[in-house]
């Protein structure tokens, strides 16, 4: 299922080497970068609703303060390990000016890309719910009926 | 007014304002809650919508200005599968079976208006002839992960389901054709959009993707070990003393009045 998952990347790539003999269009070190702001920014903003999740976790518990406090000094590590990241220098700083600038372009990027997530996510769920209701309607009882 | 304070206003408070009026619909025991919440929700997406208008300085905006653009050949799809989804055999909410053409007939206007997007004359444009930069994150990313999904729902049916092979072949149909835009985007450039910068952005979605995947997964992973710490930090539970003889007895009494039963 997962190499069934990772088969159209990986025909794309077999396309390439195959008739241009490289990988082409691939900057290592720009994918990198991206790569590292989707991981930081991805940790940060899940870790915050992981957050928000631990308030009704605390409703079965007795609302204890421990476990919000360890997530929150979770939460606070990722966001201080962002800034401090995008403040090396051009390592992770992409057309931005500024570690502010960044971190905000990671943000609004990756609501653009949970956007497109969602809605490929609804389409394939979508398609195949649908696949499978549009066949014939299955007699699961035929046994019991005899 | 400051800029920033006014894309705080115009901006940044509108995208708060959907996932809370979401929570608020949702969650709320209060009478007219969930349609209070809605209109909230929906608040902040038309102000969202609107705010490369109302925040002209921020570049933030441009994911309004894309959100206004993609928002209803999105809908259109995810619509038309839906009627096409409940006007199949369902036990419940079944829709009349005319509203299967209909289903049909949106998703695949939804899917023209996007690919028109990327090969005609509807690409998002923030200025004439200047490109949103968000659609080259959004169309990578939802072309090459409806692809792969596509593809990993076809194989599970076939593994996890029985005879589902005609719901597997419509599941390749569907990667196959995901996988077939994509090709076309490598190698045929639109009006604005070259094939080379598609592929530059081709292989960023897929970086994001593998970013976002490693994040959550270690976010997660950070959430279950905060948990299990707390719960193992507990004390164990008091144990209560052993029943007395007469507790015994009286359990006793009454489980022999329940057993056996009347004749029929």
């Amino acid at each position: 299922m997962l190499l069934a998952f990772l088969l159209p990347p990986l025909l794309i790539l077999a396309i390439d080497i195959t008739f241009y003999g490289s990988f082409k269009g691939i900057d290592s070190n720009v994918s990198f970068t991206r790569f590292s702001n989707a991981t930081l920014t991805a940790y940060m903003l899940c870790s915050l609703f992981l957050l928000g999740n631990l308030f009704f976790y605390g409703e079965s518990r007795n609302r204890p303060l421990a476990p919000l406090v360890g997530m929150f000094f979770a939460t606070a590590l990722g966001v201080v390990a962002t800034v401090f990241f995008i403040g090396q220098g051009p390592m992770l700083l992409e057309d931005n000016g500024s570690v502010r600038a960044q971190a905000i372009y990671n943000v609004v990027h990756m609501f653009v890309s949970s956007g497109a997530i969602l809605v490929a996510m609804g389409v394939a769920l979508g398609v195949t719910f649908s696949a499978i209701t549009s066949q014939k309607q299955r007699n699961n009882f035929e046994l019991e009926e005899e | 007014m400051d800029e920033m304070l006014v894309a705080l206003f115009l901006f940044w408070i509108p995208v708060a304002m959907v996932p809370l009026g979401l929570w608020y619909s949702m969650s709320s025991p209060l009478k007219n809650a969930s349609s209070r919440g809605r209109l909230f929700a929906f608040t902040g997406v038309v102000l969202i919508c609107i705010s490369p208008w109302t925040v002209p300085s921020s570049p933030s905006t441009a994911a309004g200005h894309l959100l206004g653009a993609i928002i209803g050949p999105c809908m259109l799809i995810l619509l038309g599968i839906y009627l096409i989804s409940f006007s199949g055999n369902v036990p419940v909410g079944k829709l009349p079976r005319s509203d299967r053409k209909l289903g049909v007939l949106m998703t695949g206007f939804g899917f023209i208006w996007l690919a028109g997007m990327h090969w005609w004359i509807l690409t998002p444009q923030l200025s004439p002839n200047e490109v949103n930069h968000y659609w080259f994150v959004f169309w990578p990313t939802f072309i090459i992960l409806t692809s792969c999904l596509a593809s990993c729902s076809a194989v599970t049916l076939l593994m996890i389901g029985e005879q589902r092979k005609a719901e597997s072949n419509a599941m390749f149909i569907v990667s196959g054709l995901s996988f077939s835009i994509l090709i076309l985007g490598l190698n045929v450039d639109g009006p604005l959009i070259t094939a080379d910068e598609f592929r530059e952005h081709l292989w960023l979605a897929v970086a994001d993707l593998a970013g976002i995947t490693v994040g959550s997964l270690l976010s997660i992973f950070v959430f279950a070990l905060v948990i299990y710490s707390y719960e193992r930090s507990l004390p164990a539970p008091k144990s209560i003393s052993p029943p007395t003889e007469s507790e015994l007895k009286q359990v006793s009494t009454l489980i022999a009045s329940h057993l056996g039963g009347e004749d029929e």
